[in-house]
């Protein structure tokens, strides 16, 4: 199963801009914390893709950091806790559009160079 | 942001980041509870769900490093680490460390030292409230400081034109007129040791311009001020420890003046500097006591100038305004007393009469350390680049590695800071030595300096001087050595961009800089040297070894007439003349090389009708043993001899100066001249000192200087005290020449004055070579400071020379192995690299020889004897410098003596 592991290092932040980008999109339905944007990606890619844990909570962070998403200890309403939820900034709503248009450009750009070569041989 | 601001938000910083922490591991763990429970829920057993959940989550201390990690991204952190990591390399290169941060050091701590000395003399504010309301007031003549009779101060007004200035003024709140004299005191009730010490003879306004309050007590009444009849001193704070042991009952006290006794009426604080009155003044006594005769406030007094004066502008006044008020009023005196014919009056404030004739030498000494700052960077900045080149690869793989050219940048940068600051730290320790060793020996002239000290402005000067050079000497090898082609770097073996010709053409313009701004300083520091030299050896006219000086006052109360201070002066000639050790001595009023004690004289038979015709000569009054003491050729006539006495006709002995001036063409010897102001002025006799006598000319002495060090001597004219009752004061010197160390026999001749009269002190004890230093004192502390100036400067030019060619020589290893391997003489490599240190350093010296040129009026006022654009000077300092640059350029070039062409090619 591909599983995304965020990248430590920087100048390969192709698979790093993919997960911030799922991220983001992810809180566009609302805010969520850690573990519950986890899952979601889980279910919503039928298992397809696993975050894995470890890259995402940096991956949180960084993007705080970047002011794309800003977080806050508020009280759940099912399970009368307090969790650390994060919701999404207009900035980050920003990035989002921004990233989403940036993958599709790599996603035709694969797709070109694959139906190319499904009609030669290599 | 000041220091506890940047302190608290560090301290915020490393709070929020342990808040941070804890945050997260709160996250981490509600993470593992909601995971565990859904493996649970999954169907994992209870006692595995919380392994499994943990294995999901991933290592938790990574994850907490790597979260750690992006909060740390920033800039100070970033800085932080290039911090400690210039730190470790340069403590792994400790020789390029040390002649880095040496350097520095030495540059800032010169001139943070120099800052010093300027502040104090210049900048630092004045102790008194609204100091720039204070100033001094000067009489002139053809608009230059009318050098007085006798001693005072030169440009001292005098007390009649004080007064009228005084009262006809509209810009000044308060004006006073005082003195300041050498007296005996002694501090005991009854007969003790007495001192001489100077004292201030002031109305009690002095104080009140100054608005000092007294610590205790009060100030002079008016009538005390004045009349000089009542006996009440002030003392200092400082003599009121130290004498008095802080006495609290100190108004009860007396203290003893010239055998009279004073009571003490106030103590004032120590608050007026030295260089006020050019001397620390302890004891202050009303004005009316410097009128023992009655004329101060007299027309008669008018003439006597060289007081002291201060006033108090009215807020609002300027300097210009004030200077144009008196100046009406002194247009009105002279038109209306003949004395005063002539006589202009200028302003200066206090805070000008602090800097005075100093200015060009501190404005001298500030362009020598600013020289040798500059200097100093530019042998940093080639190091720098030197040391850059060497880094090549490393800073090439960092680029590869991801770091962006500012990020480089910074490193670089963190690495200039860091030398800086150390460089500047110890630069402040250099300056506190400096400026302790400055205190130290300061000349007599400069009293300024005695309160020298490290304060917060030298601080900040110091901070700033510190990134300024880091600026200088850091930006352009932190600019150049990160244009990097990465690709070329990164290949073995090859020629890189910072070893490039475009670096080496800056460095080599580096050095051409340095040796040109050396230069500059070896022949200023060379054309001081040789002034000195010269000042020190010019002649007196006189057999200046072996001789001692003293001074004595015999006061009125115990000396009232001439008869008395002349009965007993002779008793101690006799006396000193007796002991052993003692070639030679004589009681005078004068001795080399300044006196201002100067007459007016009437030629018998060539009376003068006009102010400006009447001849004056320096006079002074001796004992007959003068000549021989002091060993002044008679050139014709004879000396003083036995048969000159009280009662005989009296004589008088004249320089040959004089004779040439006021008796061209015939024989002086029998001629007979009036000593005094002629009648048609109408001066009484003895004021303002002056004498008035008829005297027989019977002797021709050589020239002696009495005008100072460097002018020639004026005429001089000599009589004997006890036949001129009337210039016949307590104040006399005695010259003795010794056989052998004339200090030796100091206590020997204190003993004898003491036998005569215990309550007399010895004072002002000074062997001849003494007194001529002291007049030389600022001469010889400029000269001393920039002679360690180029001395510092050269050598930081060789070693920056030196630091170029070897370079140069490491550089061209391989290229000059293939030219000796290929049949080119030892020789011949080794002129090729010594070529091109000689061409820098000749290139160097040339423009060095303009820069001396063109700046040759700043040192032109203080030299003496020697033309500030002296050719042999300027040779003579190009070829020392060429000299040493030839043996910087060669020590490394001998390295390619012992070139092996086979190995260094094998190194390849």
């Amino acid at each position: 199963m591909p599983t995304i592991m965020a990248a430590k290092n920087s100048k390969t932040d192709l698979l790093q801009g993919t997960l911030d980008m799922l991220i983001l999109r992810t809180l566009l339905f609302g805010p969520a914390h850690g573990h519950q944007i986890a899952k979601h990606i889980q279910r919503t890619t039928d298992d397809v893709l696993q975050v894995e844990h470890g890259s995402l909570y940096p991956a949180l962070h960084r993007m705080e950091r970047k002011g794309w998403i800003a977080a806050k200890w508020e009280l759940s309403r099912e399970r009368n806790r307090e969790f650390k939820y994060y919701r999404l900034t207009p900035a980050g709503r920003r990035q989002l559009s921004h990233e989403e248009s940036r993958w599709k450009q790599v996603a035709a750009a694969v797709a070109r160079v694959m139906g190319r070569a499904g009609e030669g041989e290599i | 942001m000041s220091a506890r601001n940047w302190l608290g938000s560090l301290l915020a910083r490393i709070r929020a980041g342990r808040h941070r922490m804890q945050d997260l591991n709160r996250e981490l763990e509600l993470h593992l509870e909601l995971e565990a429970e859904e493996q649970r829920e999954a169907g994992v057993p209870a006692e595995e769900s919380g392994y499994a959940a943990r294995r999901a989550l991933g290592n938790a201390a990574l994850i907490a490093e790597d979260v750690r990690a992006v909060w740390s991204m920033g800039w100070w952190d970033g800085m932080a680490r290039d911090l400690r990591y210039g730190a470790r390399t340069f403590r792994k290169n400790p020789g390029f460390t040390t002649v880095a941060v040496l350097t520095l050091a030495l540059g800032i701590g010169a001139n943070t030292a120099i800052f010093s000395v300027v502040e104090s003399v210049l900048l630092r504010p004045l102790p008194f409230t609204e100091a720039n309301q204070l100033v001094r007031i000067y009489s002139t003549k053809d608009g230059v400081p009318l050098t007085p009779n006798g001693s005072g101060v030169s440009g001292g007004p005098s007390t009649m034109d004080m007064r009228d200035f005084a009262q006809n003024n509209h810009t000044f709140q308060q004006m006073a007129v005082y003195d300041t004299w050498r007296k005996n005191v002694s501090f005991a009730a009854r007969e003790g040791e007495p001192q001489q010490m100077w004292v201030g003879l002031v109305p009690g306004a002095y104080f009140r311009i100054l608005e000092v309050k007294p610590v205790i007590g009060r100030l002079f009444t008016a009538q005390e001020s004045y009349t000089g009849k009542y006996y009440v001193a002030a003392i200092s704070a400082q003599l009121w420890r130290n004498q008095f042991g802080a006495d609290p009952a100190i108004l009860r006290r007396t203290i003893r003046i010239n055998d009279e006794p004073y009571s003490i009426v106030a103590v004032m604080p120590d608050v007026i500097p030295e260089w006020m009155e050019g001397r620390a003044i302890q004891i202050w006594t009303p004005f009316g006591f410097a009128d023992s005769r009655g004329e101060v406030w007299t027309e008669a007094g008018r003439g006597g100038r060289g007081w002291h004066s201060l006033g108090r502008m009215k807020p609002g006044a300027s300097l210009q305004k004030a200077q144009a008020d008196l100046a009406t009023i002194a247009a009105g005196l002279a038109a209306t007393h003949p004395v005063d014919r002539g006589i202009g009056v200028a302003l200066e404030t206090l805070s000008e009469t602090r800097a005075h004739d100093l200015r060009p030498m501190l404005l001298l000494l500030m362009g020598a350390v600013s020289l040798i700052l500059l200097i100093a960077c530019v042998n940093l900045a080639n190091l720098l680049l030197a040391r850059n080149s060497g880094r090549e690869r490393e800073l090439a793989m960092r680029a590869a590695l991801g770091a962006n050219k500012a990020r480089l940048v910074r490193q670089l940068l963190a690495e200039m800071l860091l030398l800086s600051l150390s460089g500047g730290c110890l630069g402040l320790l250099l300056a506190e030595v400096g400026v302790a060793a400055l205190t130290r020996i300061h000349p007599e002239g400069l009293p300024q300096l005695s309160s020298l000290g490290l304060n917060w402005r030298a601080l900040m000067f110091t901070l700033a001087v510190s990134l300024l050079t880091t600026l200088l000497f850091g930006l352009v090898p932190a600019l150049t050595g990160t244009r990097l082609n990465l690709v070329e770097t990164l290949k073995l073996g090859s020629r890189t961009t910072t070893s490039g010709s475009g670096a080496q053409r800056m460095r080599r313009a580096l050095v051409i800089t340095e040796m040109a701004m050396s230069l500059m300083l070896l022949i200023g520091a060379a054309l001081l040297v040789q002034s000195m030299l010269h000042l020190q050896r010019q002649d007196l006219g006189i057999r200046q070894d072996h001789l001692l000086t003293g001074h004595f006052y015999l006061p009125g109360v115990r000396y009232p007439d001439s008869g008395a201070i002349t009965r007993f002066c002779d008793r101690f000639g006799d006396k000193v003349r007796a002991l052993p050790g003692v070639a030679e001595a004589s009681v005078t009023t004068i001795y080399p090389p300044t006196y201002n004690w100067t007459q007016m004289l009437t030629i018998e038979g060539r009376p003068a009708t006009r102010v400006q015709d009447v001849p004056t000569a320096r006079f002074g009054v001796t004992d007959a043993h003068y000549l021989v003491t002091m060993g002044i050729p008679l050139i014709r006539g004879r000396d003083f001899n036995e048969s000159d006495r009280p009662d005989s006709s009296p004589v008088a002995l004249v320089s040959q100066e004089l004779v040439r001036r006021y008796f061209p063409d015939e024989d002086p010897i029998g001629r007979r001249i009036h000593i005094g102001p002629p009648a048609f002025m109408q001066l009484p006799s003895g004021t303002d000192i002056m004498d008035s006598s008829d005297v027989t000319i019977v002797g021709v002495i050589g020239d002696v200087r009495n005008a100072g060090l460097t002018s020639s001597p004026e005429p001089q004219i000599l009589v004997l005290y006890s036949q001129h009752p009337l210039v016949n004061y307590g104040f006399k010197d005695i010259v003795i020449r010794t056989t052998s160390n004339p200090r030796a026999i100091v206590p020997q001749v204190a003993r004898q004055l003491h036998a005569l009269d215990a309550d007399m002190p010895f004072a002002q004890v000074r062997t001849m070579d003494e007194v001529v230093e002291l007049e030389t004192g600022s001469q010889r502390f400029t000269t001393a400071l920039l002679a360690l100036f180029a001395a510092v400067g050269v050598l930081l030019a060789a070693v920056g020379i030196y630091g170029v060619v070897s370079f140069l020589v490491a550089q061209r290893r391989q290229e000059l192995a293939v030219r000796m391997a290929l049949g080119a003489t030892r020789a011949a490599a080794l002129w090729l690299v010594l070529k091109q240190g000689v061409a820098m350093a000749g290139t160097g010296a040339a423009i060095g020889l303009l820069g001396a040129w063109a700046t040759e009026k700043f040192i032109r006022g203080i030299l003496f004897g020697i033309s500030p654009l002296d050719p042999l000077t300027f040779v003579g300092g190009a070829a020392f410098l060429l000299a040493v640059a030839a043996i910087a350029t060669a020590i490394p070039g001998s390295g390619v003596m012992r070139l092996d062409p086979a190995q260094a090619l094998r190194q390849e």
